[in-house]
């Protein structure tokens, strides 16, 4: 399918112009249901994109055609999860978007493996680690800043050249990105 | 199709997704499946990336029926 292979490719430039290891890329994984949904995963095992600085995002996007409107490609789920090892014990933040979350965590949000320092407040359900804090659409490219500019990822290309490209490829995904409120309707 | 595109087999997919949540949730794929159907699975979205790789199978699949 031409539009699961344009997302594809688009994935593989955008992390090949940035924090992508020479070795690594992406796959559209199909299966027995056909070719209506496809998984944008990273090419090595558990779903793992090789980074410049040793580490690893697992990139896991699913899509699918929407038949009931015009056959639209979406996205179901997104997973962008900077990590350590390759078993992912070791993550640092996690960024999901489930389009029909099953329970009352916002359809959006970042997860941050990390300590309070404020040892009065506990959250509700345990560690740090297990709060959903809500955000609007995060896209790929939201994700390559936050490890260039804030966790000092080095980028293959100088700023010069990647920073235009997301620019006009988060612009692009921001204006059709479908937005959810923080929590269940009812 | 390219060698960038994967067509997964059933065989694989229960593979991955047996190996996945008896590693990551103690449980077989298809008593995880079936948690996440009744709405009982605790923090699907840890584990996002198996309920992809499940939806990659057809949806009258036996590991769903048994679910």
């Amino acid at each position: 399918m031409p539009a699961f292979d344009a997302f594809r490719e688009l994935v593989h430039f955008v992390l090949s112009l940035t924090i992508m290891r020479e070795d690594g890329g992406v796959l559209l994984q199909h299966g027995p249901r056909g070719f209506d949904l496809g998984n944008i995963v990273g090419w090595f095992g558990n779903d793992r994109v090789p980074l410049t600085d040793g580490r690893w995002l697992r990139v896991l996007v699913q899509l699918y055609l929407d038949a009931v409107d015009g056959g639209k490609l979406k996205v179901e789920t997104s997973l962008f999860q900077y990590q350590l090892d390759e078993d992912a014990e070791c993550w640092v933040f996690r960024y999901d978007y489930l389009r029909n979350p099953a329970d009352q965590h916002p359809a959006s949000h970042v997860q941050i493996r990390g300590t309070l320092t404020e040892t009065a407040v506990v959250p509700v359900r345990g560690p740090l680690s297990r709060v959903h804090f809500p955000t609007g659409r995060i896209g790929l490219e939201a994700v390559i800043r936050l490890l260039v500019e804030q966790f000092g990822v080095s980028t293959n290309e100088p700023p010069e050249v990647w920073r235009p490209v997301l620019a006009v490829t988060e612009m692009a995904f921001l204006r059709i990105a479908r937005r959810s409120i923080s929590g269940p309707q009812a | 199709m390219s060698p960038t595109t994967v067509q997964l087999s059933r065989d694989e997919i229960l593979r991955r997704l047996e190996t996945g949540a008896r590693s990551r949730r103690g449980m077989s794929a298809g008593e995880l499946l079936a948690r996440y159907r009744k709405g009982t699975l605790e923090d699907p979205c840890d584990v996002a990336d198996l309920l992809a790789l499940a939806d990659l199978l057809r949806a009258d699949d036996p590991l769903f029926v048994a679910a």
